[in-house]
């Protein structure tokens, strides 16, 4: 499943990154990386996903959060 | 200069603050030459010795992404720093010190500042310095930069770096790499000393990633035996993902025994629990920016009072100069030009001065990251940043508010385009024209008039966005928002301060040359050097009278047009002197220096402009040139005169096209 499709105040294992070497340079540089847990503190309709990873809230693009593949673990 | 340090970190890692702590008003805003990228340098002395400083430009990584990372490459890479300053955010160390993991392998000495560390603390975080220094071989300090008293730390840092050469011992880096199949194959083939500064660890780890510089230069250095041999491992080896992980790998290694943290829950505030609501967000972002323009009126008005207290002086100054005989033109220029533009000055540097102020706060206590969060989705529809509807919004009041307002946009592209856009905002000065023109000549139809020009300036801003846009934000270079919303932070009061006045003094001499420039031009050719006779700028005007008229402008609404883009408050002024024969060739200059718009306006109005001539002229001033201090602050904010003057030429041009427009529709009607 990827990062659009979950839900909010859910957590989640990246399980996979995608796309292209820009956006895998860009995402892993700020912090997201296969294997890390985000918590999901907002998924709202027309506005950017906000996770909680490694201490900081991260605001991400919503098209290009389909190159995140996820494992639900809460 | 005894040595040149260069700021690296990533966003919210507090660059700024500690550029802004150590340069204070010497510092100096340009671009770098050929990109689209603001150049932030700075001096400082410490102990009898002079420093520079250059801030690069803030990336999330080294990999050439954007101009952003290769300015800072090259920067770096070409020998311009003598040591690298390397920052880290302490509230949030393991992800802010990828930037340093990504710079280590880079031969050149760097000391490494872990920022912030009263948030950290606040956090309950325990950090040990010293032991990160053991392990990583560079100096390493903490440092909270809310006063300048405990900078000694800092200086002591950047001088061991300087005198051991200091480099960031990368073994354990290495031997995370070598976990990803094929890098030491990839490695053998990559000489060290082989490409600048970069050692060969570095440049096979961005080899891995497809670094489209690395591969430029490696694509020159290698044999096409060894590209051959480099391209076949690299489709295997996971990219950017793959190293990425092996840095953080690193990371984690290096913070064990380093690093003491509780186990931190997340929990939205209240505050942000009211901006990033999908129903409140909009609203409360809009409503922040206006109370913060109301705000930024405070600081601004004792600069309002001197400017209005010079204007207030020409007339004295005249009546002085004029009884001891001085010449008459050189009265005018003294009180018409040069006593006027510093009345201007003033009051726009009070105006700058507040907006800067009022909203680089709002920025470093971390709402600015939210009105980006906000207005992400519509803004990027124009290719801007969520950031971009404060300057619109401020753009109602004051265009140079506006432009002053954009320099929280980080992307130079984006700022310029944000400040082409700002300029279609109809300011104060044009809705207090707009609705007396209009209820004059339309009595209730005035509000269509205004439905109208808000429904044009829409269009204005969107046709905009796509003629600019192309260059200023290319459309492959059009990334979805990937940014980090900060906690809140306490204000940083000295450092934005010193900033702000930095700022000021530094807008206040390019806006100076400008406005003097311009308000001079305009004298000059508004001016009757031979009494009786008209000035230039009407000769100029009637002879091409029967052009303007395709616009729907007579000669004298034409020179009204031409004034609106000084000043739009003078436009009324110089109608009512020009229709009223007789004295008009001090008109213009009158009008300009804000002389009073005679009685009968109205009957003027009624009697020499037609309808469709009304309402193209209306929309004539609305969407030309908002002021000469609007375009100064454009080209403050820029740093570019091209951009500048290309903005200029295309409202000129674009106001007169408009008016077109509308007095042909308006012949129908009518």
């Amino acid at each position: 499943m990827s990062l659009v499709e979950a839900k909010a105040n859910g957590e989640v294992r990246v399980s996979k990154i995608s796309g292209d070497a820009r956006f895998q340079s860009r995402i892993t540089s700020i912090g997201i990386t296969p294997g890390c847990t985000l918590k999901v503190i907002r998924n709202d309709r027309n506005r950017p996903v906000l996770v909680y990873s490694r201490n900081t809230m991260i605001a991400l693009n919503r098209k290009e959060c389909s190159s995140i593949d996820v494992e639900v673990l809460s | 200069m005894t040595a040149t340090i260069a700021l690296l970190g990533q966003p919210n890692s507090g660059k700024s603050t500690v550029f802004n702590a150590l340069t204070g008003l010497r510092q100096h805003v340009g671009n770098w030459p050929g990109k689209t990228v603001e150049k932030k340098e700075g001096t400082f002395s410490h102990d009898g010795k002079e420093y520079a400083v250059a801030d690069l430009p803030g990336s999330y990584s080294l990999t050439a992404n954007s101009d952003e990372e290769e300015i800072t490459r090259d920067f770096i890479s070409s020998g311009k720093a003598d040591v690298v300053c390397i920052l880290a955010d302490s509230s949030q160390l393991e992800r802010s010190l990828f930037m340093m993991a990504d710079y280590a392998g880079i031969n050149v000495p760097s000391f490494l500042v872990l920022n912030m560390a009263d948030v950290a603390e606040d956090q309950g975080k325990k950090i040990d310095a010293k032991a990160l220094e053991a392990k990583l071989g560079i100096p390493v300090i903490q440092l909270s930069a809310t006063d300048n008293k405990k900078y000694e730390a800092f200086f002591d840092a950047m001088n061991r770096a300087i005198n051991n050469k200091s480099l960031i011992n990368v073994s354990g880096l290495e031997t995370e790499l070598e976990k990803i199949e094929g890098y030491s194959t990839l490695k053998s083939i990559i000489p060290d000393g082989s490409i600048d500064n970069y050692s060969s660890m570095w440049l096979s780890a961005k080899a891995i990633e497809n670094d489209k510089l690395v591969m430029e230069s490696l694509n020159k250095y290698l044999s096409s035996d060894s590209l051959k041999k480099l391209d076949s491992i690299r489709q295997n080896t996971g990219g950017a993902v793959s190293t990425g992980n092996s840095k953080f790998a690193w990371i984690d290694e290096l913070l064990d025994g380093v690093l003491q943290e509780k186990n931190d829950q997340v929990k939205l505030g209240k505050l942000d629990r009211m901006y990033l609501s999908p129903v409140w967000g909009k609203p409360a972002v809009i409503l922040t920016i206006l109370f913060g323009l109301i705000g930024s009126f405070i600081p601004a008005l004792p600069f309002m009072g001197l400017g209005q207290a010079i204007g207030g002086l020409k007339t004295p100054v005249a009546e002085a100069l004029f009884s001891a005989g001085v010449n008459e033109i050189l009265i005018t220029i003294i009180c018409n030009v040069v006593l006027q533009s510093f009345s201007y000055i003033l009051q726009m540097l009070g105006f700058v001065f507040g907006v800067v102020l009022v909203f680089g706060l709002l920025e470093e206590v971390g709402v600015m990251a939210r009105i980006s969060y906000v207005f992400d989705n519509s803004m990027a529809k124009l290719g801007l940043q969520g950031k971009s509807v404060m300057p619109f919004l401020i753009s109602f009041g004051c265009t140079m508010g506006g432009a002053a307002g954009t320099r929280v946009i980080d992307n130079w592209g984006q700022k310029v385009l944000t400040i082409a856009l700002a300029w279609a905002v109809p300011c104060g000065a044009a809705w207090s024209v707009i609705p007396m023109l209009a209820s004059l000549f339309f009595g209730p139809g005035a509000v269509l008039v205004i439905v109208a020009i808000l429904v044009t300036m829409v269009l204005h801003m969107w046709i905009t966005a796509k003629i600019f846009g192309r260059k200023l934000v290319k459309t492959g270079e059009r990334y979805g928002m990937i940014m980090e919303l900060p906690p809140y932070h306490k204000p940083k009061w000295g450092a934005l301060f010193r900033y702000v006045l930095g700022r000021t003094k530094d807008t206040f001499f390019r806006v100076s040359k400008v406005v003097l420039l311009v308000c001079f031009l305009f004298w000059a050719l508004s001016y009757s050097f031979v009494p009786g006779s008209d000035p230039i700028l009407f000769r100029i005007g009637k002879a091409i009278e029967p052009v303007t008229r395709v616009f729907g402008m007579g000669w004298q609404l034409f020179m009204a047009f031409i004034a609106s883009s000084v000043g739009k408050e003078g436009a009324l002024g110089v109608i009512s002197a020009l229709f009223n024969d007789g004295s008009f060739y001090t008109a213009f200059s009158d009008a300009m220096s804000g002389a009073g718009v005679a009685a009968d306006l109205n009957e003027v109005l009624l009697s020499n402009v037609t309808k469709p001539e009304a309402l193209a002229f209306i929309f004539a001033i609305t969407f030309n040139m908002p002021c000469v201090v609007a375009l100064a602050a454009t080209y403050q904010e820029t740093a570019s005169a091209k951009w500048t003057a290309r903005i200029a030429a295309y409202y000129t041009a674009g106001a007169l096209l408009l008016s077109m427009i509308v007095y042909h529709i308006g012949l129908l009607i009518w």
